[in-house]
């Protein structure tokens, strides 16, 4: 059962997935779905003996293109619509074990790739409006499988968060005729203390304003739009920054650091949104290496982020453990 | 960077992704005679293109 239910105090679509509730929650290694398929092993969703990288239909998904019709019935203060969008899973190696930061920065070069491609299939469909590219890394965010992967969701609408976001970032063009993005970027690079990395397409920062203690923004330092609008060398520069600031946080407290990673695009509405600006956000739940950042009554019940940290100390602990990024192998696309 | 796009035994697609020089090692298993994946997943090529 899934479909959209629409909340009138928020004004915001709610997706109900009933089914999520049987997916495939911790298999032990030799058991993993996202392995490929083995001679004489079980059938895992790959079916084949190896891969590179791999894209497919989430088995569980929380939108589809051919959605059932609504199981309840719409009323004037409740508008339901059928859960329509696509969700993908984006597998980024057939090794079990590695994660994106241990993964070779060509092979994150290969993953942007396949993001900026996915962008473009996805976008097209004229039932999606967003196209919502992720990874939720580690048991602390809740992943229930292990293996390194992230996930496409592609709306049927503009979330509420880039809404919010699109809405700040007109109202400051209009009033100032810049670019929001492009005056944070440039601000926190001549403030530098907040400065974690950067090369010369991309800035890594944690924001003046972050709501998590280790939270990273990268932007490109380009006014651009979305992965599509970049050039070759503009995404080999991204996946150096990202293996830079992945590998830093992974040296931090000496763990595989858990995380959530989004990318900020544009709509694919068909609407004009030269004003936007494309920018990655790292959200990581710890504090310290054994404390969680959890949301509470504050963050969860009014919206207010409470930070214990400083962004300037946090920014400082990430920019000693970033290290440079060497090319090893083949990364033409 | 190329794609082939399959259709999975439940109706989803799958895509493989390859890249320059790596490309013959996603189909390393059949290429090596290996015995074939015994899908719940029965894979058909449904297309291939460069991108």
């Amino acid at each position: 059962m899934s479909e959209l239910r629409w909340n009138p105090l928020m004004g915001e679509w709610v997706a109900t997935a009933t089914h999520r509730q049987e997916r495939t929650f911790m298999p032990p290694a030799d058991f993993c779905p996202l392995c490929p398929t083995k001679p004489g092993g079980f059938p895992t969703e790959v079916p084949e003996s190896d891969y590179d990288l791999v894209v497919f239909e989430n088995r569980f998904p929380s939108l589809r293109p051919d959605p059932p019709e609504p199981a309840v019935e719409a009323t004037e203060l409740y508008p339901v619509r059928p859960g329509q969008g696509v969700c993908e899973v984006v597998l980024y190696s057939p090794r079990h074990n590695s994660t994106l930061a241990e993964e070779p920065v060509e092979q994150i070069h290969k993953l942007i790739q396949v993001w900026t491609d996915r962008f473009t299939e996805l976008g097209a469909l004229p039932f999606v409006d967003y196209v919502f590219e992720f990874e939720n890394k580690g048991e602390a965010i809740g992943v229930t499988l292990h293996h390194p992967h992230g996930q496409i969701y592609a709306y049927p609408f503009i979330p509420p968060r880039i809404e919010r976001e699109l809405e700040q970032s007109r109202s400051h063009h209009a009033v100032t005729g810049r670019c929001l993005l492009c005056d944070i970027a440039g601000e926190e690079r001549r403030d530098r203390r907040r400065v974690v990395a950067e090369n010369g397409s991309f800035v890594a920062y944690v924001p003046f304003f972050a709501r998590y203690p280790y939270e990273v923004h990268i932007s490109s330092l380009r006014h651009l739009q979305a992965l599509t609008d970049m050039s070759a060398s503009e995404q080999r520069e991204l996946a150096e920054l990202l293996k830079m600031v992945l590998v830093a946080y992974d040296k931090l407290f000496n763990l595989s650091f858990p995380y959530m990673m989004v990318l900020h695009q544009r709509p694919t509405d068909g609407g004009a949104y030269a004003y936007y600006h494309f920018h990655i956000e790292f959200y990581p739940p710890l504090r310290t290496a054994t404390k969680l950042k959890y949301l509470a009554g504050s963050e969860t019940g009014a919206g207010m982020f409470i930070n214990d940290t400083l962004a300037e100390e946090k920014a400082a602990e990430l920019r000693s453990h970033v290290a440079p990024v060497v090319w090893k192998g083949s990364n033409d696309g | 960077m190329n794609r082939r796009r399959i259709t999975l035994a439940d109706g989803r697609y799958l895509i493989f992704y390859t890249f320059g020089e790596e490309e013959p090692e996603t189909a390393s298993g059949a290429k090596a005679g290996a015995e074939p994946a015994e899908p719940d997943a029965v894979s058909e090529a449904e297309e291939e293109r460069g991108v």
